[in-house]
């Protein structure tokens, strides 16, 4: 029996479930009947008066509003919820595939973001926390020896004080003296620069080394030619070959024997050292004082503070030497011992700056996911029929929640594999982006660890950027989704959440963005402070070279070294060429003490510090430096005639107060042969090494032609000053040397400027142009993101500014609507910003040269500046705006 | 709502609906039940003294859906058509409270005055 056809016949324009529910009534009701005894015709009698009942009644008719339909779900088991999850998942998939564009967007913003957070963080790692390579090395600690709180010019720690302590230790395993150089090696292949290490026997057992090969020097072997050279360099030299041991290889025209390898994981201090030879620490007698680096192990549970106090309690013990202790401590006093973990001593310079760096890029990272979820909230709002629907079929708001979440952490990973793909790239690019002197650049490298930190970053700032636009839309009415129509009715453009919670992330993206922009500003202006620094010379013309001359006399030296000069300046590309004992820009170098006679009666004999050198007499010409009284040296200062010397106007500021032209200076420095003095006849402008530690020292410049013997150090540097550019004179210069001196291994030709650029100003540089570009890319960012609210904007207004159109408003009304509303959004983040950069920038100080944080320049720049780019990001929905045509905006 | 003033028809019309409700409510309020099950109810339950106009059923049942006093759902079981079962909502278990409340007062006002006793 067909009951629901019956009903339906009886009741054609019933709703579908009404007939069913009544067609089972029915079949109930006949049932019945027939149960109670009837035959078929009378219970189906009894049924059809029923249905003439339902046809009479009105209401059945009626077609029913539609009740959401109510499935009970079925019971979950555990598994469930990670089914759905993988559901949700796949269908993200389903959804960016559809909408490739965004997906692309989303993952490039956030791989830049993890990208650079994770090349930051792999820097810092690798610099500030990884441990150092030798076992046990947090007990590692470098020996400062201070006098009278007056550190000294180069090395940190005196042999005297070094020996003293020595003698007895209780709180150190062990003491080691070590100091690097540059030395030439030639035998088993070309002649090459190198860097070495001196050290104490001691070294090796304070480290912890253990051979590669062969033996480690030890403590008997302090006065012998013995040599352990660097894994990398035993096969590049001896193609690793155990028979290397043994073999005979020269530094600077002295012999050594190689007695063994270091592997390179443990070299000391780095892997650039790639021999060590033995120092042997004399002690200090008489006026002798030599200066090294110190390094000590802390016995286990001893605190670096008292091993430091008992180094000084030690060193009272250190014998006086004096004037030596003048020249190089630059005062006298008691010696005072401080022992600083070897870690803090490489990487501690670089600390701040690095966690200035990590925070300029963590601002980043937070402009991007914010930028992200602005984005996502936009797409959420434009899918609340979608999210409707699945409400009504049974999704609950943790679903929803559950199903954009799971859609942003896919774009969040995906962007995060990106992010970390492009760090692993760029790793190899911190080895020439970092300047040469950066601590343990070895060490810096994309290892587990930093993956995993990268990846728990994606996978956090996809849950944030998703679980915030899904809190908004997670309650979706499913009548009020579907009722409602796009256009809604006019009022202001922040209206709605959604347009509010847009506006407030682009507010947020303005103010960090600001925040970069004005740390990127100061930074540069440092650097452009730094560069343009009157140092007294011009750095940009002139050109050097480190010329090593080791297996020269120092007589010799000085004959070769004029007779060179000589030809390049007689090269029309060359302008003025020189030679001296060390390079300008070397704040450390030589030192030397000595008594000057008392200015006039009254007053003591004036203890003098002052840096020596030895320099060709075209030398103040080449640099450009100004002669501020009297002369510089001249051809005519000869062997025969007065002795000459000429001081810079740090020497003559501190100690001369009268005129300085024609007083004495001792030249007993030079060695004991020079008994005589020398007259002052010149006083020059200082060479300022600006940024650097080091404030500008006392200089005396005497003549090559008067001290031949005086050229002593192995390596001279050249100054060549050009005529015309500088490319085409610095292969006039390499073809000149190396025809004069065929077997130097010559270094590069370079300008000053190129010299400071890799030198001292190698890291303002670096710092400058790492926090412009992430200024540049929050910029972006941000433009974007205000570029995006603004068209949604004008989308959603475009029947309100036909109305306005149709009311009178010409165009340039619709424009000023628009651009009010992203300069309102603009200036609200600008002023957070700035004001959170005036809070900031405390931070930034150490790292300023020459501008302070509150620099008013760039407070006036960076707002010009953000608001330009804002203005672009208006114009083409302000443009838009004004194109309307308000027939067709009020008909849409 | 009852006032003197209504004709006995209205308020013989009133009554019936306002106590069909309550009928349905009460009947739900024991267990889930479909239609016909309802009807059959009723009719048994009360002796057949309410006399009990099935064709106004569902309307009343599709009413209190609407009003979201009861919730029908359909229910599949195996081996058979499927039915439309009904349920009670929290809001309907407060009305049918608060029904029964005012019949209680009804009635002992209607005994107070007329001295009619309920069983």
């Amino acid at each position: 029996m067909n009951w629901t056809g019956r009903i339906r016949a009886a009741l054609p324009a019933a709703d579908p479930d009404v007939a069913e529910e009544l067609a089972q009534h029915a079949r109930a009701m006949y049932d019945a009947a027939r149960a109670e005894g009837a035959a078929d015709e009378e219970a189906q009698r009894t049924v059809d008066a029923q249905i003439d009942c339902w046809r009479a009644d009105a209401a059945l008719l009626r077609r029913r509003a539609r009740h959401p339909r109510i499935v009970d779900p079925p019971a979950a088991p555990a598994t469930a919820w990670v089914g759905g999850l993988a559901q949700d998942v796949r269908h993200a998939v389903r959804l960016l595939r559809r909408q490739p564009h965004v997906a692309l967007l989303v993952i490039l913003v956030m791989a830049v973001g993890i990208g650079a957070t994770t090349s930051l963080s792999a820097v810092a790692y690798g610099v500030l926390m990884k441990p150092l390579p030798w076992p046990d090395s947090d007990r590692l600690v470098s020996v400062r020896e201070t006098r009278g709180g007056r550190s000294p010019r180069f090395g940190s720690v005196s042999n005297a004080a070094y020996l003293a302590w020595r003698e007895e230790t209780s709180t150190v395993e062990d003491l080691a003296g070590w100091s690097a150089q540059m030395v030439t090696i030639s035998g088993a292949g070309e002649p090459e620069r190198i860097r070495i290490v001196r050290a104490t026997a001691s070294l090796f057992r304070v480290i912890g080394a253990r051979p590669a090969a062969g033996v480690l020097f030890g403590d008997d072997d302090e006065r012998t030619n013995v040599a352990v050279v660097s894994e990398s360099l035993w096969r590049q030299r001896f193609g690793g070959d155990p028979a290397a041991i043994g073999r005979r290889i020269t530094l600077d025209a002295e012999t050594f024997t190689v007695v063994g390898v270091m592997p390179d994981a443990l070299a000391f201090p780095d892997r650039q050292t790639r021999a060590w030879v033995p120092m042997h620490v004399a002690p200090a007698a008489g006026n002798l004082l030599s200066m090294f680096e110190g390094l000590a192990k802390l016995r286990p549970g001893v605190a670096p503070e008292q091993a430091a106090a008992e180094g000084t309690a030690r060193g009272r013990f250190a014998p006086d030497t004096g004037m030596t202790t003048m020249a190089i401590f630059g005062g006298t006093g008691p010696v005072e011992i401080a022992a600083v973990p070897y870690l803090d001593t490489i990487a501690g310079e670089v600390r701040r700056p690095l966690i200035v760096l990590i925070g300029a890029v963590l601002l980043l990272m937070a402009i991007a996911t914010v930028n992200v979820a602005a984005l996502q909230l936009a797409r959420a709002a434009s899918r609340r029929r979608e999210l409707a629907i699945r409400a009504a079929l049974g999704a609950t708001a943790g679903n929803v929640v559950r199903q954009l979440v799971a859609e942003s952490l896919l774009l969040a990973v995906l962007g995060g594999a990106a992010g970390i793909g492009l760090a692993w790239l760029l790793q190899g690019a911190a080895w020439s982006v970092l300047p040469a002197d950066f601590p343990r650049v070895a060490e810096i490298g994309i290892n587990g660890r930093i993956v995993l930190f990268g990846t728990a970053l994606s996978m956090l700032t996809g849950v944030v950027f998703g679980l915030l636009p899904a809190l908004r839309v997670r309650r979706p009415n499913l009548v009020a989704s579907l009722a409602e129509d796009g256009t809604s009715p006019v009022s202001a453009g922040t209206r709605t959440g959604i347009a509010r919670a847009r506006g407030l992330a682009v507010a947020a993206q303005v103010a960090i963005a600001s925040v970069l922009l004005v740390s990127a500003l100061l930074l540069g202006r440092t650097f452009m402070e730094l560069l343009q620094a009157d140092r007294g010379y011009d750095a940009a013309s002139v050109l050097s070279t480190a010329l090593p001359l080791p297996m020269h006399t120092p007589e010799r030296r000085t004959a070769l070294l004029a007779d060179l000069v000589e030809r390049l300046a007689a090269h029309p590309a060359i302008e003025h060429a020189a030679f001296a004992s060390e390079t300008p820009l070397t704040p450390g170098g030589s030192t030397a003490s000595f008594s000057l006679p008392p200015q006039d009666a009254a007053g003591g004999a004036i203890q003098v510090q002052a840096s020596p050198r030895l320099v060709s007499p075209s030398y103040f010409a080449a640099l450009g430096l100004r002669v501020l009284a009297g002369r510089p040296l001249a051809e005519t200062d000869t062997p025969t005639s007065q002795p000459v010397v000429v001081v810079n106007d740090t020497f003559r500021r501190r100690y001369l107060d009268s005129d300085p032209l024609g007083a004495q200076i001792p030249m007993g420095f030079w060695g004991e042969e020079q008994n005589a003095a020398a007259t002052i006849v010149g006083v020059v402008e200082d060479v300022r090494h600006i940024g650097a530690a080091t404030p500008t020292l006392p200089e005396l410049y005497f003549s090559s032609r008067q001290l031949p013997s005086g050229m002593r150090s192995g390596v001279a540097t050249l100054l060549v000053r050009s005529r015309s550019d500088t490319a085409s004179t610095r292969a006039v210069v390499h073809g000149i040397v190396r025809a004069a001196e065929p077997g130097a291994a010559v270094g590069p030709v370079v300008t000053l400027e190129e010299r400071l650029l890799a030198t001292s100003l190698a890291r303002p540089r670096l710092y400058a142009i790492l926090l412009a570009a992430f200024a540049a890319v929050a910029l972006l960012v941000a433009g974007a993101g205000l570029f995006g609210v603004l068209s949604y904007s004008v989308s959603q207004r475009t029947r309100e500014l036909g109305v306005r159109a149709a009311f009178g408003a010409t165009r340039a009304d619709l424009v000023a609507l628009v651009l009010r509303q992203g300069i309102e959004v603009t200036v609200a983040g600008l002023a957070a910003g700035l004001l959170a950069s005036l809070w900031l920038g405390r931070f930034l100080a150490s790292l300023l040269y020459g501008v302070t944080p509150l620099d008013i320049v760039t407070y006036l720049a960076a707002p010009l500046i953000l608001l330009a780019i804002a203005a672009v990001a208006c114009i083409a929905p302000a443009l838009r705006a004004a194109r309307l045509d308000p027939v067709t905006a009020l008909r849409s | 709502m009852l006032t003197p003033y209504m004709a006995t028809d209205q308020l013989a019309r009133e009554l019936k609906r306002g106590s069909t409700e309550l009928l349905v409510l009460a009947l739900l309020e024991e267990r889930d039940r479909h239609g016909y099950e309802i009807a059959r109810l009723i009719e048994g339950r009360s002796a057949g003294a309410i006399s009990f106009h099935v064709a106004s059923l569902y309307p009343t049942l599709y009413r209190m859906e609407d009003r979201d006093l009861i919730q029908g759902r359909w229910i599949e079981k195996t081996g058979q058509r499927r039915r439309r079962y009904y349920r009670i909502t929290a809001a309907g278990r407060k009305v049918l409270a608060s029904q029964r409340s005012t019949w209680q007062a009804f009635f002992e006002a209607l005994s107070r005055v007329a001295r009619i006793r309920h069983a």
